[in-house]
């Protein structure tokens, strides 16, 4: 039986998923809204109105609160000196197990809002597929990068 | 060395400009349908030269595109230098492309319908960078002996110090512009010499006529088959009791279903027949070839190509046999190629269209003889069956509400998806498989069609294993694998399997274990 990785990834990347859950609300909230409007106007059928009552605060719920959450839970990754395994997922639980042989290069990456929390994106990409680890403090995230590219220069294939 | 430049056969101007034209097949549609398909040939109407705009534009375009067939033509020239391939086009702006003869993997000849009547070929190089799709270079129409001449120049530099020196000398004596025929006789007969001394092809595989029918008649031909019965069937709608279900509606409802399944039988039967025909033409003449550690696939009758796969570059091999061919013991190899460009729209490289399963094994030994062809593959767990189809249910059961409630009675017919949606997921879960060997994994899956795909550990890029809350409940667990196929991956998944079973084969997967 093989472990899980050992590492999850920064506390603050629950709280910008929480960020970008709050903006996916708002704007469903402003549709929402603007359908309301439009029945209001248009005198469409009353049971709308309770659809549009409803839906932002299930929204809300899921996509800051619950959803964030359960993939915060389930992030995990770890680089070891041949291989770098991730594990994520919201409803499935996907753990990804990528030989050093095969990295082909590393990327950070950072928009407004993961800079503004100090965190770095990092994509791992093979030949054939990619691998991204959403939330790491920029500081790990250069260290590992650099660890990432030495260890794959590095690694010998072994079959 | 020689440092004389070549030009591609004028035909290929024709053949710019067909292409061209392809192009501009859209743009004329648009302007013909928004003129309402109005054509005006009385100079005396008023309206006469207003509608002749729109067929000056289309005249003016067409010119365009010769001119520029030509242009291309008359500035594309090539030559060879210092042991590289050098291109130059371009009328304004001038494009020069050398590419290194070691850098080359592979040259791809295609003989079209404009190429045959003169002995020409198109010539894509390849290397390993190009994989978007794009060959490196492509040689429009040149003659066979000018591409048999690259590819001979290709292989003395490869091997600098086995030179032949006649040839040389005979290659440097041509000092104009477009090889004349004595010249062409000439090196021709000396490249023959060269190329029986130096190359050694062996046929891996060729197709029977026989096999080559079944292939075009069997291809797609299920829909065909279904509709056939469908339309026989309702000639027994006597046995179902039309009348007592619906009344009065019987002879309008017996006439209906007739009508429409002998209009889908024959829309399918012309579709059928037109993809025979197109098969034929595509796969005739199949031969695959190996030479050295190269793999050369040659088909078609009136469009020839053939394509060059470096042996190494293969990714993985499948086996794909669909229901009715595996009735008959039939199967098609396919082969995943990492990079290259590759002459048609798929990136699958069909190594065998259509062989008994048994007759593959023996050359694929050949070619692979570190894989083991026939593995003892394990079978996924009774626990594991209810996943292959609970899954559908999500899609099935609002669909088959709607369709039930919109088209009430009839749209009750539709829950026979369920009965049918779940026999699908238990032969699929009959199917599935899987063999860890040595270094080989080797999965057996079936969406429709079974395939089994054989592939190396170090060809793997990724294995994940991911698993489902319901999963976890009952134990159960699937793994997916990439290897590279073109510029992209290709995966395939061992599904629902023991999660103890599936954590050894990522333990197999794991560099460091053995």
């Amino acid at each position: 039986m093989s472990v899980e990785p050992k590492y999850q990834i920064s506390r603050k990347g629950l709280t910008v998923w929480r960020v970008y859950g709050i903006i996916q609300s708002l704007i469903v909230l402003l549709i929402v809204v603007g359908v309301g409007a439009l029945t209001w106007f248009f005198e469409w059928y009353w049971w709308i109105y309770i659809i549009c009552a409803v839906v932002p605060f299930v929204f809300a719920f899921l996509f800051i609160y619950l959803f964030p959450k359960i993939r915060w839970d389930h992030w995990r990754y770890e680089v070891r000196e041949q291989e770098i395994e991730v594990q994520h997922g919201l409803f499935i639980v996907v753990r990804t197990l990528v030989p050093m042989v095969r990295v082909q290069h590393v990327d950070t990456s950072q928009g407004p809002i993961l800079k503004r929390y100090g965190l770095a994106e990092m994509t791992i990409s093979t030949a054939a597929t990619t691998h991204t680890i959403p939330a790491l403090v920029m500081a790990e995230a250069d260290d590992l990068r650099a660890r990432i590219s030495e260890l794959a220069r590095v690694a010998e294939d072994d079959v | 060395m020689s440092d004389e430049k070549f030009k591609l056969h004028p035909i290929s101007a024709v053949i710019n400009f067909i292409t061209g034209l392809k192009d501009l097949i859209l743009p004329f549609v648009i302007i013909f349908v928004s003129n309402g398909f109005k054509l005006n040939l009385n100079p005396h109407d008023e309206e006469f030269w207003a509608d002749l705009v729109p067929l000056a534009i289309v005249g003016l375009l067409l010119i365009l595109n010769l001119i520029s067939g030509i242009v291309k033509w008359r500035r594309f020239v090539y030559w060879f230098e210092d042991g590289e391939l050098r291109v130059e086009y371009g009328l304004f702006v001038k494009k020069k492309r050398y590419i290194p003869f070691e850098r080359i993997q592979s040259l791809n000849y295609q003989e079209g319908i404009f190429h045959r009547p003169f002995g020409l070929v198109k010539v894509s190089v390849e290397t390993a960078g190009s994989n978007d799709g794009k060959a490196e270079a492509e040689l429009t129409a040149i003659t066979r002996t000018a591409a048999d001449m690259i590819e001979i120049e290709m292989k003395r530099t490869k091997r600098e110090k086995r030179q032949v020196s006649t040839l040389n000398e005979s290659v440097d004596e041509i000092g104009h512009d477009y090889m004349s025929e004595a010249d062409v006789q000439l090196i021709a007969n000396q490249q023959k010499q060269y190329i029986e001394e130096n190359i050694q092809r062996d046929v891996i595989f060729n197709m029977s006529i026989k096999d080559l029918l079944v292939l075009a008649t069997t291809s797609g031909g299920v829909g065909v088959v279904f509709s056939g019965l469908a339309a026989i069937a309702s000639q027994f709608g006597n046995i179902i009791p039309y009348d007592y279900l619906y009344g009065e509606f019987q002879a309008f409802i017996k006439v209906g279903v007739l009508l429409i399944a002998l209009v889908v039988f024959f829309v399918l039967l012309v579709a059928w027949a037109l993809s025979v025909v197109l098969t034929l033409l595509s796969n005739y003449g199949f031969v695959v070839e190996r030479e050295n550690d190269k793999l050369i696939i040659t088909r078609g009758l009136l469009e020839k190509k053939r394509i060059t796969i470096p042996i190494n570059r293969i990714q993985g091999i499948k086996i794909v046999e669909n229901p009715l061919r595996q009735m008959f013991g039939y199967a098609t190899v396919v082969v995943e190629s990492a990079g290259g460009a590759v002459l048609d729209k798929d990136k699958k490289i069909i190594l065998m269209p259509l062989v008994k399963r048994g007759q593959a094994i023996a050359p694929l030994q050949q070619l692979f003889p570190e894989i083991n062809w026939l593995p003892m593959l394990k079978r996924s767990p009774k626990k594991g069956r209810p996943f292959y189809y609970r899954i559908d249910f999500l899609w099935m059961l609002p669909l088959i509400a709607l369709i039930s409630y919109f088209f009430f009675p009839y749209g009750l017919l539709s829950l026979i998806i369920i009965p049918l949606a779940m026999l699908l997921g238990m032969w699929q879960h009959k199917t599935a498989g899987y063999s860890v060997e040595g270094h080989q994994l080797t999965i057996s899956y079936r969406s429709f069609s079974r395939t089994t795909i054989f592939m190396e550990k170090k060809r793997i890029q990724q294995m994940s294993l991911r698993q489902t809350y319901f999963q976890r409940k009952k134990g159960v667990a699937s793994i997916g694998t990439t290897i590279m196929s073109g510029s992209m991956g290709s995966s395939a998944v061992i599904a629902h399997f023991e999660k103890n079973d599936m954590e050894k084969i990522m333990a197999w997967y794991k560099p460091n274990t053995k």
